[in-house]
């Protein structure tokens, strides 16, 4: 077990507790199992998914309003469109060029289609394409903002 | 009292939501233009009903499950919509109206 | 005040029925695997807005249809690629991509 594994075992094995909690309503009579079965998932999930890149958890936690915030936004100016009777609509594609590490571009994609206005399809040739519900809309800016945030959530591959 | 005003608030605006998306499914002229509205509109949607609901439960455990369940369902809408999209690209081109 | 989140509810399906609507007429294949991701939502906002009637039990239910709905699309996203791929990372570039602003 390297140092990386045991970390990533430790971020994993306080969510899956902290979600046990929750589901479990941390009754006393559920601890006993919980203990068992957040050891259990932890073991599985190291194995299904090794850890690449360690996360930091608090910048996950600090980026967490930024991005329920927008994904509120993101609802509002889809509604607002699909209510008004003109129906401004725009459609249109963009490439991002993204350098995540893996699995970063999965998650950028995902967070992108809960923002105003993009919706990832997959990628191509590296880069990440983006549907937007308006070309005109200034979001070069919200995209690279989103960017930076997921990059400064992982660590450089190293001094994990 | 006051909990019960807000429930009314909150679950009329989520509803209104789901409506929106609703008519963007029904409206908006392609495919990925569709899936923007069901993702991002019904999910607003969800969080507020979430809350209005939440209002309502005694224990703070029913709130907390609430919580999750939003969460999860949010965190599966970003990822769903991705391979929606994804799946319909790589469609088009290639016959793909199998109706 | 359950007699208000009842009435929201019936509500909450009947914009679902309007959607469903969208299913049915197509014309993609894309536009019916939403289909999957619509009951989820909204099932699940049904499943909650019953729960101060019938008990915070029903909350679990939603809480599985939240998973489960997540599962489907996957599925169906995997049944109707040609390759079954299903990771978003993969690159493979579609057969029709159009990459550049248009």
């Amino acid at each position: 077990m390297t140092g990386r594994r045991i970390r990533a075992g430790a971020h994993r094995a306080v969510l899956f507790a902290a979600l046990w909690l929750a589901l479990s309503g941390a009754e006393p009579a559920g601890l006993v199992p919980g203990a068992v079965l957040v050891a259990g998932s932890v073991w599985l999930s190291l194995r299904l998914m090794p850890p690449r890149r360690p996360l930091r958890l608090w910048r996950l936690v600090a980026h967490l309003p930024w991005f329920l915030g927008n994904s509120v936004l993101g609802g509002v100016d889809v509604a607002r469109r699909a209510l008004a009777p003109s129906m401004p609509l725009r459609p249109g594609w963009r490439r991002v060029q993204v350098a995540l590490p893996p699995g970063g571009r999965v998650a950028l994609g995902g967070e992108l289609s809960l923002m105003p206005g993009t919706l990832a399809a997959g990628t191509q040739g590296g880069a990440l394409l983006v549907h937007l519900l308006d070309t005109d809309a200034p979001l070069d800016r919200a995209i690279a903002h989103e960017e930076r945030a997921l990059a400064a959530m992982t660590e450089r591959a190293g001094n994990g | 009292m006051i909990a019960d005003w807000l429930t009314l608030a909150f679950g009329a605006v989520g509803l209104v939501f789901f409506v929106a998306g609703t008519v963007g499914m029904i409206r908006f002229p392609d495919t990925f233009s569709r899936l923007h509205a069901l993702t991002k509109a019904d999910n607003l949607g969800l969080g507020f009903i979430a809350l209005a609901v939440a209002l309502q439960m005694e224990s703070l455990a029913d709130i907390v499950k609430l919580a999750v369940i939003w969460a999860l369902a949010l965190l599966a809408a970003g990822t769903v919509a991705q391979l929606v999209a994804r799946a319909a690209l790589r469609a088009e081109g290639s016959e793909d109206r199998d109706a | 005040m359950t007699g208000w989140l009842i009435l929201f509810a019936v509500a909450l399906v009947l914009t679902l029925a309007g959607a469903l609507w969208r299913v049915w007429r197509g014309p993609r294949r894309a536009d019916r695997m939403m289909a999957a991701q619509l009951v989820g939502t909204g099932g699940v906002g049904v499943l909650m807005l019953l729960a101060p009637a019938h008990g915070a039990a029903v909350l679990d239910v939603a809480l599985v249809l939240a998973l489960l709905a997540a599962l489907a699309a996957v599925g169906f996203v995997k049944a109707s690629t040609p390759d079954g791929a299903g990771d978003p990372e993969e690159d493979a570039p579609p057969a029709g991509a159009r990459g550049d602003d248009r």
